[in-house]
């Protein structure tokens, strides 16, 4: 039988890229689709397909490094970096939304009143519900440290209740946040006002279900054994996303809640 | 730089707490999770809640001013002219509130 001479992942022949990269162009031609023909068939086929490529190229993933050994530490650094690499160009994702908001803001044209936030806008009191949405992904980012902490000193079942309890904080983000969206005296077509909040705020709420999500699948996989003491970079990977998740909100909190009032 | 001695305990305890592999690391988070974290978000609960109450609940009269409710192009649900989180207390349409308002 035949064995590698070297430490890196030479990975099998898959068609989960191919399958993605369909998905891919249903979804986005299928949004088309419904925008201007009222069909959701085309969009709705294509979502079916990125979420089953996501569920299985990952599961593949969790194969071949938890199950085959293929993750040794060189694999293990270049996935450090893809992960790395992954949240910047997601960090470059916001500063375009950002600008959009400042260019704005900054400079309020007459058409608005001249002022920010614009005449006739009733923005949300920064103290109130979006203050507690800032105590939450603090707390989970205190709980999810806790949880790696519990990880690498192979404490089971405080990993599984700190993550849970991330989990949780993460869930009742989403909740308070959707109540928000539907109390809000201003719609997403109240002006750039409108725009830059539920564009920006939108987009980050996506990404705390995302981040939620991802931090759920590693909760099944402690509960599962699949973490080891030295080895666990799915948690890290979750953990690096869920605080950068947490900053772009600081940021969001700064800008658009507080200093946009 | 002066700080004050709480500070300074919090951040030997940070800095011990945040290298891996050494007894004690976890249960630090722990207990700033259920010290600090936790009671943080437990007041901002209350002080909404209060914040909330002490609200009046009357919509501002409806002004059509034409940088607001903007409808270039009908949303492709329902009738077009509701937006996704559409709330008929609090959002008027271009017309102006829906039905008989408050």
């Amino acid at each position: 039988m035949a064995h590698q001479a070297h430490a890196y992942h030479m990975v099998d022949p898959s068609p989960w890229p191919l399958t993605g990269a369909v998905g891919a162009l249903l979804l986005t031609s299928g949004l088309a689709i419904w925008f201007h023909f009222h069909s959701i068939t085309l969009m709705t086929l294509g979502l079916m397909l990125l979420f089953l490529t996501m569920y299985q190229w990952w599961r593949d993933i969790i194969r071949e490094g938890t199950f085959q050994g293929h993750h040794t530490p060189p694999v293990q650094k270049g996935l450090r970096y893809g992960m790395i690499l992954f949240i910047t160009s997601e960090v470059f994702f916001f500063l375009g939304f950002f600008w959009a908001f400042y260019h704005s803001s900054l400079a309020p044209t007459p058409e608005l009143g001249g002022c920010w936030p614009p005449t006739g806008v009733t923005t949300l009191d920064p103290f109130e519900v979006p203050l507690l949405n800032t105590a939450v992904l603090l707390a989970s980012g205190v709980t999810v440290t806790w949880a790696h902490h519990s990880l690498m000193e192979n404490n089971r079942k405080q990993a599984i209740q700190s993550l849970t309890l991330t989990i949780l904080l993460g869930l009742y983000f989403t909740t308070l946040q959707a109540t928000e969206y539907y109390e809000a005296p201003f719609t997403i077509a109240d002006g750039v006002y409108g725009s830059t909040f539920f564009v920006a705020t939108g987009f980050h709420g996506l990404h705390v279900i995302i981040g939620s999500s991802f931090l759920a699948i590693c909760l099944l996989r402690q509960i599962q054994y699949h973490f080891t003491s030295e080895h666990h970079f799915g948690f890290e990977a979750a953990a690096w996303y869920w605080h950068f998740v947490d900053v772009v909100w600081l940021f969001l909190y700064v800008s658009i809640y507080w200093w946009g009032s | 730089m002066a700080m004050s001695s709480t500070a300074m305990v919090a951040r030997r305890a940070l800095t011990a707490a945040s290298q891996g592999g050494h007894e004690g690391g976890a249960r630090t988070w722990k207990i700033l999770s259920f010290v600090l974290a936790l009671p943080g978000v437990g007041v901002c609960m209350a002080n909404a809640y209060l914040k909330m109450q002490a609200h009046s609940h009357d919509t501002p009269e409806f002004v059509p001013y034409p940088h607001l409710q903007i409808r270039t192009k009908p949303w492709p649900w329902g009738d077009g002219n509701h937006s996704l989180f559409h709330n008929p207390h609090t959002n008027a349409l271009p017309t102006g509130y829906e039905g008989p308002h408050h």
